[in-house]
């Protein structure tokens, strides 16, 4: 996992694209598709998110056919920009990333993290930094207050994530210090997790910061013991190639920050708007 | 919609909870999906399954390969992998295929791996003698398969192939890998979304336990339809078949035209030969069975073959009717050979085999009997004048239960084969074979296998065939039988014709001291009460002598 050293990575991405910029004058012109992005034209937009991740993906508790979230809004509301219509194909997280890589879904818009690893098999857009959360059983029994802390614990996290490579890189730091070893759970769900902790089979789960305040918001099982910011990077992913919609997405990114509907979005589901960056195609 | 959850501080809160999700349309939406590529993979996959078994039981090595591969691959690899291929790598070749059609083609070929091999299970659940007595009495091999032996093999198909379909129903929960929003992931997304894993998870359990119950009783329906100890009859069939058996007996001859049989005109001249059999030669992979065996059996006679175990008697019987092929030498009936075509010098089976068998008419009855065990006896006797000769079903089972009345078995008409003694069912066997109007009869030790007081009905109903004309090839070791019946004994050993002659000859002056050994050992009973039923069978089946 190269996640915590990915910062390198984006500096190296970000030179190599730094002619990429924004036009800044973009605006939403959804009339005039078939011209600025002739091979969007015609075509319906299949976005593939998982649905159980509040609060970037989740199912409107009003009606359960519908997918709500900060990343279904976003993604809704930048391809409403862009001109073309949308729909959405839910499945299990694991399987979003062979299913762009395929074909299947056009764009993998589900708090996906930008890898240099990942990037040689999908392009990302990205468009805000990451932060990791703690959850931890109510009144924190083990006095857990950050990662070292952990040692000769059971934390979780979700399989092949970031997080899970924060807390092999503590399992590695308790090793250095000659401390016991934090013993990592890995789940394939972010639910299935927190059943861990409530369970009180596992002492933590680390999962996006997020995710983390809404479960522990008004819940009288966990609480969050710490959060970190992370130098991981939020994108969206799209098949290799498909220039036409990365370039779309990024411009589209671009104007709902400019007309301040993208802050909106953030509002509504109160994730720091301040995470945000500018979006950039990232292909290596 | 998902029904408003309270804070659950009573027993029953979360009873309702859980019984609110199962009425969400969000979830049962889920469970349609689910049902829909059951049901289809199910179809498909049994029609698909049923193929590859008969491939797997094929005789060419190079299908049973195939298909040995097929299941291997399917069965071997996981279910979630396949789905993820089929979606995620074909498109790489130009294949696109939607979610429910990938889910729907994957569940079809796995559950056609598994199906294949419950199938094939079932299939050799079935005794082999039953196909052995459907191939005598000229039923092509997927007549067989399709009349006598599937539904025989459904008794033990169906409790598998049950609990694959449940398997199969709670298994499309793989499918959310290719973005199939069935059940259980519709489930795992309202946990997603309010962490209520009991509630909503207790109310999936429990759609899943309605579907699955579905399967159940299903099951439990067509077990009866299968079972073996049904009565099936309607009950105004059972009325006539009682109505006629108050009736004194008439018998009518049976007509050409309205059985569909031609019968040619036979003389009874005893030494004109019908079955001629010229060196005849079998092996068994090494073993000589037969190592050329001449012998030749005039019309309307009876020939009874006698000898030690392993003598080949049996073999040659099936040789006559071509149950099995010959390695060398050629056989005649009435003329003709039964299955093979003249090539040069050389004898080669004809394709259609069991066009030629029922072409012959060679009536055979077994030491095991070999009644079809879900037919009734009538049911038995019937099938093969309808199914291989189209037979009008109403002419046949007239006809049938007049052959039943002729050994004396009209009162057991609808009863199957497991409810009649040995003797009766033997007789039933003797009535089926007859059923075919044959041109010759072969017994293959008819009563080997019944207890002593059971030989006798069985005897008395060949001897009055025997009187009817009937030319006849018998192999027992009822030598009292042998006596007052045959025209001429024949006794074989260690695969060779060691002696023949009349029963007074071999029986009582045996010229080779084999043969004298061998009538040491078998006891001779005393002499059967000569029959003195009213009704002849071979009435019915009409012999010119």
């Amino acid at each position: 996992m190269h996640i915590l050293h990915g910062f390198r990575g984006i500096c190296l991405v970000a030179a190599t694209l730094a002619f990429q910029t924004i036009d800044a004058h973009a605006a939403c012109e959804p009339d005039k598709v078939a011209t600025k992005y002739p091979k969007l034209a015609g075509r319906m937009i299949t976005v593939g998110q998982d649905g159980e991740s509040p609060p970037f993906s989740f199912r409107d508790p009003k009606n359960f056919d519908t997918l709500i979230g900060l990343d279904a809004d976003m993604a809704r509301s930048v391809f409403a920009c862009i001109g073309v219509p949308v729909e959405f194909k839910t499945g299990n997280w694991s399987g979003l990333i062979p299913a762009t890589m395929a074909g299947q879904i056009d764009v993998m818009w589900d708090t996906l993290l930008y890898t240099p690893e990942r990037a040689k098999r999908l392009d990302f857009i990205s468009y805000m930094n990451s932060a990791t959360g703690a959850l931890v059983a109510k009144g924190n029994p083990k006095n857990i207050r950050s990662l070292d802390d952990l040692c000769g614990l059971r934390a979780n996290a979700n399989l092949g994530t970031t997080q899970e490579a924060i807390l092999r890189e503590a399992e590695r730091k308790c090793q250095v210090a000659g401390k016991p070893e934090v013993e990592v759970i890995t789940s394939t769900d972010m639910p299935s997790g927190l059943r861990l902790l409530e369970n009180g089979r596992a002492d933590a789960v680390l999962t996006n910061r997020f995710l983390a305040d809404r479960r522990a918001a008004g819940s009288m099982s966990v609480e969050v013991a710490f959060s970190l910011v992370t130098d991981a990077i939020i994108a969206a992913g799209t098949a290799k190639g498909n220039d036409d919609l990365a370039k779309a997405i990024q411009d589209g990114i671009g104007e709902l920050r400019q007309n301040g509907s993208l802050k909106t979005i953030y509002e509504r589901y109160k994730v720091d708007y301040m995470l945000t960056v500018d979006p950039a195609i990232l292909t290596r | 919609m998902a029904p408003e959850i309270a804070e659950a501080d009573s027993i029953t809160d979360p009873i309702w909870a859980v019984l609110g999700y199962t009425t969400s349309s969000f979830l049962l939406t889920g469970a349609l999906i689910a049902i829909e590529i059951a049901a289809i993979a199910l179809l498909g996959g049994t029609l698909l399954g049923l193929l590859i078994a008969t491939m797997r039981l094929s005789l060419l090595a190079p299908i049973r390969a195939i298909a040995w591969f097929y299941v291997w691959l399917f069965r071997g690899t996981p279910l979630v992998l396949q789905l993820v291929f089929l979606y995620d790598a074909l498109p790489s070749v130009g294949i696109r295929l939607s979610s429910f059609t990938t889910a729907v083609i994957g569940f079809t070929l796995n559950e056609a791996a598994f199906a294949a091999e419950i199938i094939r299970g079932g299939i050799l659940s079935v005794d082999k003698r039953q196909s052995i007595a459907a191939a005598a009495l000229g039923m092509s091999n997927r007549l067989t398969l399709r009349r006598i032996i599937l539904p025989q093999a459904m008794r033990a198909i169906l409790p598998a192939l049950a609990n694959q379909t449940v398997s199969l129903v709670k298994g499309t929960a793989i499918a959310s890998v290719i973005f199939v929003n069935e059940l259980t992931f519709r489930a795992h997304q309202i946990v997603g979304q309010n962490f209520e894993f009991f509630t909503v998870f207790g109310a999936a359990g429990l759609i899943y336990l309605v579907m699955t119950s579905v399967v159940s009783i299903v099951q439990a329906g067509l077990e009866r339809r299968f079972g073996a100890d049904r009565e099936r009859r309607p009950l105004l069939d059972r009325f006539r078949t009682a109505r006629n058996e108050g009736r004194p007996a008439t018998l009518r001859p049976v007509a050409k035209e309205a059985t569909g049989f031609g019968l040619p005109a036979r003389s009874a001249d005893k030494s004109k030969p019908f079955v001629v059999c010229r060196s005849v030669r079998k092996s068994y992979g090494r073993r000589e069975i037969l190592r050329g065996v001449d012998l030749t059996v005039g019309r309307g006679e009876v020939v009874v073959v006698m000898g030690p175990s392993g003598s080949g008697k049996s073999t040659l019987l099936r040789l006559i009717n071509h149950l099995e092929e010959l390695n060398g030498g050629e056989i005649t009936v009435d003329g003709a050979f039964v299955g093979y075509e003249r090539i040069g010098d050389r004898l080669m089976p004809q394709h259609d085999l069991a066009r030629a068998r029922a072409e012959a008419r060679i009536g055979m009855v077994f030491q095991h009997f070999a009644l079809f065990e879900h037919f009734t006896a009538l049911e038995n006797i019937v099938e093969a004048p309808v199914q291989v000769h189209g037979m009008k079903p109403a002419a046949a089972r007239s006809r049938a239960e007049e052959l039943l009345r002729s050994v004396g078995l009209l009162g057991h008409a609808d009863h199957l084969p497991s409810r009649l003694s040995g003797g009766q069912q033997q007789r039933v066997a003797i009535a089926r074979a007859l059923a075919i109007e044959p041109r010759l009869m072969l017994f293959d030790e008819p009563t080997s296998a019944l207890d002593p007081e059971l030989v006798g009905e069985v005897l008395a109903a060949i001897r009055k065939l025997a009187r009817g004309g009937m030319t006849m090839i018998v192999v027992t070791h009822e030598v009292s039988f042998a006596r007052h019946v045959a025209d001429r004994i024949v006794f074989m050993d260690e695969g060779v014709i060691v002696e023949e002659g009349t029963p007074a000859d071999v029986l009582d002056q045996p010229k080779q001291e084999r043969t004298r050994r061998f009538l040491s050992k078998v006891e001779e009973l005393p002499a059967d009460q000569p029959a003195d039923d009213a009704i002849n069978p071979l009435s019915l089946v009409k012999v010119d002598r």
